[in-house]
């Protein structure tokens, strides 16, 4: 593949979005601008947006990557990430939206009257932001090795520093533009080349390398399901996507409650078309490129393919697009991140001032960018399910309970956060040794949300109860905000 | 799936109220369809009935009115509720009515949305083991890649879209009962 290509598709991603992003700048004035885009985004805009920040490395190049490797398995990442979307809309988006509160911090302290709910809630939030961005930079570092040549590095501080750049520069108002752009260079991006590929592998041009029966074995088929796993996954993946800080903050931007439905509504539409096109590929890969079935490797499929079927020009054109495609995914969901993380760095730390929103913009591309750089990556699908699992045992109790029940207390959440922090944490952490010490028991560490969720919001619960002396006393007029429509 | 239908078909009594509310102080009979106690409080029962009964009969088929007696998951949100009206008192004083419509408002969207979210996981859970189920299908190929590895890739978005959809219009009318009892002179 010719590193030109590579470089100009790049390059030209990166110019787009910064200049978007300075288009951004001279409409950004106050603080709420910067914030939450002073809340008149439409929903058609905002839904493309979240679609474009959700859709990240793990959606773009890692799904395709996973049914590569091990086939239906990697199916459900995609229905996951998108049933994700039907749960927030049926417990969070309209709610969330009501509670007039810019983050997850803001509603827990908000809700719970505590500081202490708000701090622990913003730490969280803090660690699932960084871990989540951490994937993207090496998406980047990998797609910036296989094109250019160039080593994996430059990708990773390529991302990390525009970035940090646009949205210290603009901060939300452009980045719903940057956003909205990207979902439709990313959906155009997966679209052309895939339908130019199917073209040419129907016309008989290129033959598949292993014959229906071999690339789609029964042994990877659905009848092969993993149940403990696959509902494991489930619970992270449809949890998990409820306590997103970048999903989540998107949803102040919507003018009311019904209008945030009507988002979540059009998103879910959006992934799943979307998701088409990284599972198609994924399938014609399986025929075409088994060789590249290697942990670690697969994750390239979609950068490949292209110039493997169609050598020449043609190709060169389909993989600059598919380049591009793939910088709009690290660069999308990695603002989108940053842009929530310094708006909770900034209020809770810096006084939430512009110029603190512009420090914390910095420290939150940094910092990931560090642990970017000193750590491999082993597949993006499977370390981003890791996060949500994360997320799905420590935000997403407090969150719904919050909005549905009375009776949570801020030493409720606080401790259901901390165990479910410290379950899913200390799972993840121990997969090395438990694969090797207790291999039987590896499916429960490897995939800890299925126990993980029901333990921590229990606790929370259960602590709640105890402590029902201090329910909140507003606690009415504030669920009355949340759930009673808007005029 | 089917609540959401099962809800269609009760709304025809229910749907009255948004355009012709209905006299104060006389709740239309065909409304009082739900007969459990559910709030100790006499006025509050009344008012919780008229807003709440779309999702309670919603739900009617697999034990939602019961929801208040079930000591289960959802028992754990909406046993508050209760507790909160045993605080009440008997006068029915305006902002106490609308605290009462409120909650059964919150009530009615929570009934929904776990509604909607076990039809989902049921839904999906069918599917796919029909899917398991049916050997011939791994069988079969289409384009080259066998039809069960096509329906688990792209069958699940749809079922997840059309729940999507009923959800957002089920919500939205609930909010629009809601709106029409609050504002009630």
């Amino acid at each position: 593949m010719s590193p030109a290509v590579g470089y100009t598709a790049i390059a030209l991603v990166a110019v787009v979005s910064i200049l978007i992003g300075f288009y951004g700048l001279r409409v950004s004035r106050t603080t709420s601008d910067f914030y939450v885009a002073s809340r008149t985004v439409r929903p058609w805009w905002n839904a493309s947006a979240i679609g474009g920040e959700y859709l990240s490395a793990a959606s773009f190049l890692g799904v395709a990557g996973l049914i590569l490797l091990t086939g239906t398995g990697g199916l459900w990442f995609p229905i996951g990430y998108t049933a994700g979307y039907l749960m927030l809309l049926l417990f969070v988006a309209a709610p969330l939206r009501r509670s007039g509160a810019y983050t997850i911090p803001d509603f827990t302290g908000a809700r719970l009257d505590s500081l202490t709910a708000r701090r622990v809630t913003s730490t969280l939030v803090i660690v699932v932001g960084w871990f989540y961005i951490v994937p993207q930079l090496q998406g980047a570092a990998l797609t910036v090795r296989i094109t250019t040549g160039l080593p994996s590095w430059v990708g990773s501080v390529a991302v990390a520093v525009i970035v940090a750049g646009v949205v210290a520069a603009g901060g939300m108002r452009s980045i719903t533009f940057v956003q909205a752009f990207q979902f439709w260079l990313k959906l155009t991006a997966l679209a052309v080349p895939l339908v130019a590929l199917l073209i040419i592998v129907n016309g008989g041009a290129v033959a598949p390398e292993l014959e229906p029966a071999a690339a789609f074995p029964a042994g990877a088929g659905p009848g092969a399901l993993d149940t403990y796993r696959t509902i494991s996954l489930m619970v992270a993946l449809l949890l998990g996507t409820l306590g997103l800080p970048h999903v989540l903050v998107r949803f102040y931007t919507n003018p009311d409650g019904t209008a945030a439905r009507r988002t979540t509504l059009i998103v879910l539409g959006l992934l799943s078309v979307f998701y088409l096109f990284p599972t198609a590929f994924g399938l014609l890969g399986r025929a075409f490129a088994p060789d590249l079935a290697v942990s670690g490797e697969a994750d390239a499929l979609i950068l490949v393919l292209p110039d493997r079927l169609v050598p020449g020009p043609v190709g060169q054109l389909l993989t600059a697009f598919v380049i591009a495609g793939a910088f709009a995914a690290f660069l999308s969901t990695s603002s989108g991140l940053v842009v929530s993380l310094a708006g909770v760095i900034s209020q809770d730390l810096l006084g939430g001032s512009v110029r603190g929103f512009r420090a914390a913009a910095l420290i939150s591309s940094l910092v990931p960018l560090a642990v970017a750089l000193i750590t491999e990556s082993t597949g993006l699908a499977g370390s981003v399910g890791l996060v949500f699992a994360f997320t799905a045992s420590t935000l997403c109790p407090v969150l719904l309970l919050g909005i549905w029940w009375r009776g949570l207390t801020a030493r409720g959440a606080i401790c259901g956060m901390l165990v479910g922090a410290l379950l899913s944490g200390s799972a993840i952490i121990a997969v090395p040794a438990v694969a090797a010490a207790a291999p039987a028991w590896s499916a429960f560490v490897e995939q800890p949300a299925a126990w993980t969720v029901p333990i921590a919001a229990a606790v929370t619960i259960l602590v709640s109860r105890i402590d029902r002396a201090r329910v909140p006393r507003g606690v009415d007029a504030f669920l009355a905000r949340l759930h009673v429509p808007e005029r | 799936m089917t609540a959401p239908t099962g809800d269609d078909e009760v709304e025809p009594p229910g749907s009255a109220p948004p355009g012709s509310p209905a006299p104060p102080g006389s709740p239309a009979p065909p409304r009082v369809r739900v007969t459990a106690p559910r709030i100790p409080v006499r006025g509050a029962q009344r008012a919780g009935e008229a807003s709440g009964s779309s999702t309670t009969d919603a739900t009617g088929a697999t034990g939602g009115t019961g929801a208040f007696r079930r000591p289960g998951a959802t028992g754990a949100f909406s046993t508050p509720g209760a507790q909160r009206g045993a605080d009440a008192t008997d006068e029915p004083d305006a902002s106490d009515v609308r605290g009462v419509y409120v909650r059964s408002l919150i009530r009615s969207q929570l009934q929904l949305g776990l509604v909607c979210a076990a039809a989902f996981v049921l839904a999906t859970t069918l599917f796919v083991l029909a899917i398991v189920w049916t050997p011939a299908l791994d069988e079969s190929f289409i384009a080259g890649v066998p039809v069960s590895w096509l329906l688990l890739a792209f069958g699940v978005y749809p079922l997840a879209l059309t729940i999507a959809a009923l959800y957002v219009w089920a919500a939205a009318r609930n909010e629009s009962r809601y709106r029409s009892l609050a504002e009630e002179p």
